[in-house]
């Protein structure tokens, strides 16, 4: 699994790299001691993970996350930051505290999954004010367009990203995801039940109750899909 | 709670302790007359009632319950007024009560509205009763108030020396220290072992300072370079400090911690968020009669400022308060030249 160390301090990258020898399964593919360099590098080594500072000068870790369209997994790690952690807590993702304790980097690295397939969106990182969420796309059940923003539907929560649903739905499993109407892409393990409306065409009700009606034609190809 | 129970067990016993001197002065000459006693429980009664309304009337003007000046007349001008009220109050009470008294009686002890000496004295006595009661009042309330006053000025002393600490023992600052003496282990060893020993240093000048007393400015420098130390561990080449110390100036007491909170700030908002990093300057000289300490780091103030470093600069210009009074000044300023000055100017002598 390929993992990029962005850090601003020499040091700190210094010492997590030592600690990672003990793990042979983790291949470093660089280093960053910015946003910046870690954004260039991102793109030019495509890792499955991240170790990422919170703190950093020019831009910080979650700035840089939300620039990223495609989030490998993260751990982030920080001194103390007591801001930064409460952010996080909702979904408690996984956080290393510096100096790191070699259990712990073991057990957060025991969660991560090496990416199955390169293309595919896997999560996102949403941030809405001060809270941050890194979804996993299954937990998500519903896209919907607000115009150049979309909004995703996760939990109770219901927070905007600032990337078009047409952008999105390129980057969506088509397994997974299924382009319901003009607005809404839903995700199809979610189904809980097909009913046939008045006009002809399907309305689809997810799990949690939420319902969204459909066109003829994405029926037909709904009914295809679930082979109706 | 415990204030109220005192207030009215004061207001009992005064007025109770009145009300019995009197009805057994009274009592030798007219005898034990029913409309006696009941005239004197009446006067305990009404006497607290309009007391108690005095004082709500005097906590609710800030001119009497603080007076000065013309109010200080007023004030004394009311227990005459109170008393005025007070002796109506008993003589329309002794002639409806002594409706009840037998003819003979009657006849024996006129009135008191005809006896106008003894309305005289009546009134005379009871102001008398009454200013005793607003003195005793305004001393208490004013040694409570003293007292509230010496509780926040310590509870305001203790917050900024916590603040101050909390600003020193930065966790941030700590753990990543830790963090990199960590690397350096195996990276530099001896290096790491001098990073220890500036790190205990800053730890024990923390614990070990009295915030209400100064400091030589050189031990502060000594504690400002161990922690400038730290800090360039972990920004290396992008922290570059011009450490410029007059000789002349190294004896001159400080507040401790002010020269190093203000060089953490500058370090924190004016060199760490910046990818290059950059200059920073401490320099301190004496100036006639003043000691004059500046940080200079790169950059510009940015408003709002953040609430942490305001609430700092806040508490430290209190702290200067305190120990200097209007004899001492701290600025933060944009440079001419470019980047924040932070300029702190400090009589030679407390």
């Amino acid at each position: 699994m390929r993992a990029l160390l962005i850090d601003d301090e020499r040091l700190a990258r210094l010492e997590l790299r030592r600690l990672l020898t003990s793990h042979p399964e983790v291949e470093i593919a660089g280093e960053a001691r910015t946003g910046e360099e870690a954004l260039a590098l991102i793109a030019e080594t495509d890792p499955d993970l991240l170790f990422l500072d919170i703190q950093m000068p020019g831009m910080t870790g979650l700035e840089l996350l939300e620039k990223l369209e495609d989030v490998p997994q993260v751990i982030f790690t920080t001194a103390y930051d007591e801001y930064a952690i409460r952010a996080f807590e909702v979904n408690a993702l996984d956080y290393l505290l510096k100096p790191i304790v070699p259990a712990r980097l073991a057990a957060a690295l025991a969660r991560v999954r090496p990416r199955a397939e390169r293309s595919r969106l896997e999560q996102v990182f949403v941030r809405d004010g001060e809270r941050c969420w890194i979804v996993r796309l299954p937990e998500i059940f519903l896209l919907e367009s607000e115009g150049n923003y979309t909004r995703v539907c996760f939990g109770a929560e219901r927070p905007l990203i600032r990337r078009s649903l047409n952008a999105l739905e390129e980057q969506l499993d088509p397994g997974m995801f299924f382009r319901a109407g003009r607005r809404e892409i839903i995700n199809l393990r979610w189904i809980e039940k097909v009913d046939m409306a008045v006009s002809g065409g399907l309305v689809v009700t997810l799990r949690g109750g939420r319902t969204v009606e459909m066109s003829r034609r994405q029926s037909t190809r709904l009914k295809e899909i679930l082979s109706l | 709670m415990k204030r109220r129970v005192s207030y009215w067990l004061c207001q009992i016993l005064g007025w109770g302790a009145y009300s019995v001197v009197g009805v057994l002065m009274a009592a030798q000459y007219v005898g034990w007359l029913p409309s006696l006693v009941i005239g004197f429980a009446l006067f305990f009664c009404y006497s607290i009632a309009l007391t108690d309304l005095l004082r709500r009337e005097i906590r609710r003007r800030p001119a009497l319950s603080s007076p000065r000046g013309w109010s200080w007349l007023v004030l004394f001008l009311l227990p005459p007024a109170l008393a005025a009220v007070q002796t109506f109050l008993v003589a329309a009470f002794n002639v409806a009560l002594r409706q009840f008294e037998s003819a003979a009686m009657r006849t024996r002890l006129p009135s008191i509205i005809s006896r106008p000496a003894d309305l005289l004295n009546t009134w005379t006595s009871i102001t008398a009763a009454d200013i005793v009661w607003l003195l005793l009042y305004l001393a208490l309330t004013s040694t409570r108030r003293f007292q509230e006053k010496e509780l926040r000025l310590q509870l305001s002393l203790r917050e900024a020396e916590l603040r101050a600490l909390e600003a020193q023992m930065n966790p941030h600052f700590l753990f990543n220290s830790l963090n990199s003496i960590r690397a350096l282990v195996l990276e530099d060893p001896q290096q790491a072992q001098d990073m220890i020993t500036r790190l205990a240093n800053i730890l024990r000048y923390n614990l070990h300072r009295d915030m209400d007393h100064t400091v030589p400015l050189a031990s502060e420098v000594e504690v400002v370079e161990d922690y400038l130390a730290l800090e360039a561990m972990r920004l290396e080449e992008r922290l570059r400090v011009r450490l410029e110390i007059d000789p002349a100036a190294a004896r001159i007491p400080i507040p401790p911690m002010l020269l190093q909170s203000l060089v953490e700030n500058a370090i924190k908002h004016g060199i760490a968020p910046r990818p290059d990093g950059g200059d920073l300057i401490i320099s301190a000289k004496l100036a006639g009669d003043n000691l004059n300490l500046l940080v200079n780091n790169p950059g510009s103030i940015v408003e709002p400022a953040r609430d942490s470093t305001k609430v700092g600069l806040a508490n430290t210009r209190e702290r200067l308060r305190i120990l200097y009074g209007s004899r001492a000044s701290l600025d933060l300023r944009n440079c001419d030249g470019g980047g924040v000055a932070a300029v702190v100017l400090l009589p030679k002598a407390l």
